[in-house]
């Protein structure tokens, strides 16, 4: 059996209130999986997004990447790569970075493209997006939805093969719905790639449905 | 009660080698991650040090001007009322370049950093934190430290050593102006009498001074602004304490730093 790209093992996460989110679970990502999760508000969708991104620490047992554990404040070597795409719920950019700069950064720094190739990269998928016109504005300017939408370019630009995208914040409008599906599609047309999607019942072909809730993760719907 | 006594007896003493712990944490890491900067992270890592530069040097020299020729000409008034007295005032110029160069000079520089940009530099820090953007950076393979510690340290050692030398000519020109004003001194012999003041124990301390300074206000302060944990209520306390501890760091070490070299 195939090496999962991702492995929760005996996680238990505690909720800073000392509530527990998950107990014991054990879950695995298969490389080339791609799951679209469901779950209530609380239930721990980002919860889980955060764990396997190495963000949030577990209370117990561990997160294996790519087979190396993630630990805080050790550099893992497939973050360092910029192979993980991480898409929170307000997109995650730096504020005083414009788009295009939010995108092309993770190219140079991380993959060392040089400052014309990272920009030129970055314009271009900003372009497929639609935000072409608005890739000298800083996040701000274009709005929450828009900014959720360059947090997708710049995981599709570096060439992620784990993408952890969170629901947006406020919903998205039809403009956006339709540039998510297509870089996300696009993403998916190359079957190493592996998805965790949390909300967006308009991504709900991407894949598999994944029901998160009382502290366990399931396939399909809960039993 | 008397365990919390107990519990609270040396806690100010703890907190203070925390705060050493966490500053000397983070100086050890930022000099290790400078160090394995490949070529085009170390264009990136320059792109924000001249920006900070910008920022922390360039946009506060009128204010460093306007202060070091004030100050200049108000402390050769001054010592020229004590100096008169013993009829001594053809040491004046040498009284005022000691005095601006080894202690004035960093002195002023450094509350002006922390002021204007270790303030602003604690307040970033937690915003960025407290908004999930130095997570993004990290899981998008951005090492925070290499990307905003390593150029805020060294745009602050760079920035001080700047603002230092400005400071110090502005000031002694200022001395020299108001001095000229009521002595017969010419600006060769002031000049002169400079060369004589500043000797290699004035650029060794300045040189110190400058090193230390540039590097414990941006280290400290962005150790405050990584502390805040959830709310943005913790930002100001955190920018307080930054601002507070800061300048307490600054007139220790330097208060230190001249016992060592002058006593």
């Amino acid at each position: 059996m195939p090496e999962p790209l991702l492995a929760l093992e005996a996680v238990t996460l505690l909720a800073p209130e000392g509530r527990t989110v998950f107990h014991r679970l054990d879950w695995k990502l298969a490389r080339g999986a791609r799951f679209h999760a469901k779950g209530g508000a609380g239930g721990g969708c980002t919860a889980l997004l955060r764990l396997c991104a190495g963000i949030a620490e577990p209370d117990g047992g561990r997160v294996v990447l790519d087979g190396v554990p993630l630990k805080a404040g050790v550099p893992h070597p497939f973050l360092q790569r910029g192979l993980l795409g991480w898409v929170p719920s307000d997109g995650g950019l730096a504020v005083n970075l414009s788009l295009l700069q939010n995108v092309a950064l993770p190219l140079r720094f991380a993959q060392n493209h040089g400052r014309a190739a990272a920009e030129r990269t970055a314009l271009d998928w900003l372009e497929q997006a639609g935000l072409g016109c608005q890739a000298h504005q800083r996040p701000a300017v274009p709005g929450n939805r828009e900014s959720w939408v360059a947090s997708l370019v710049r995981a599709a630009a570096k060439g992620s093969r784990l993408w952890l995208v969170d629901r947006p914040a406020g919903g998205l409008d039809a403009d956006c719905i339709q540039a998510a599906e297509r870089i996300l599609g696009q993403a998916a047309q190359d079957p190493d790639v592996t998805i965790l999607l949390v909300g967006g019942a308009w991504m709900s072909s991407l894949g598999l449905e994944l029901t998160i809730g009382n502290g366990r993760v399931f396939s399909g719907r809960e039993p | 009660m008397p365990e919390r006594l107990a519990c609270s007896l040396g806690a100010k003493v703890r907190h203070a080698f925390a705060l050493l712990g966490s500053v000397s944490w983070l100086l050890g890491q930022c000099a290790q991650s400078g160090l394995r900067l490949s070529r085009e992270q170390l264009r990136v890592v320059w792109e924000i040090t001249r920006t900070q530069i910008r920022f922390t040097a360039l946009d506060a020299l009128p204010l460093c001007v306007l202060t070091a020729l004030l100050l200049g000409g108000i402390t050769l008034l001054q010592v020229f009322g004590q100096l008169s007295a013993f009829g001594a005032e053809r040491h004046i110029s040498q009284i005022l370049a000691q005095l601006v160069i080894r202690e004035l000079g960093p002195l002023m520089v450094g509350i002006l950093v922390i002021s204007r940009s270790g303030t602003a530099m604690a307040t970033e820090m937690a915003s960025r934190k407290l908004s999930g953007e130095l997570d993004a950076l990290y899981v998008n393979g951005v090492d925070p430290i290499q990307y905003l510690l390593v150029p805020r340290l060294l745009g602050g050692v760079i920035s001080v050593f700047a603002l230092v030398i400005v400071f110090d000519t502005v000031a002694l020109l200022g001395g020299f102006l108001v001095a000229w004003l009521r002595l017969p001194i010419s600006f060769t012999f002031f000049l002169g009498a400079l060369g004589e003041a500043i000797g290699r124990q004035e650029l060794t301390a300045t040189f110190l001074k400058c090193l230390v300074f540039g590097t414990t206000i941006p280290l400290v302060c962005t150790s405050f602004g990584l502390r805040v944990k959830r709310s943005t209520t913790e930002i100001p306390q955190a920018v307080t304490k930054a601002s507070v501890v800061s300048l307490a760091v600054l007139l220790l070490s330097g208060a230190i730093l001249s016992v060592l070299i002058y006593a």
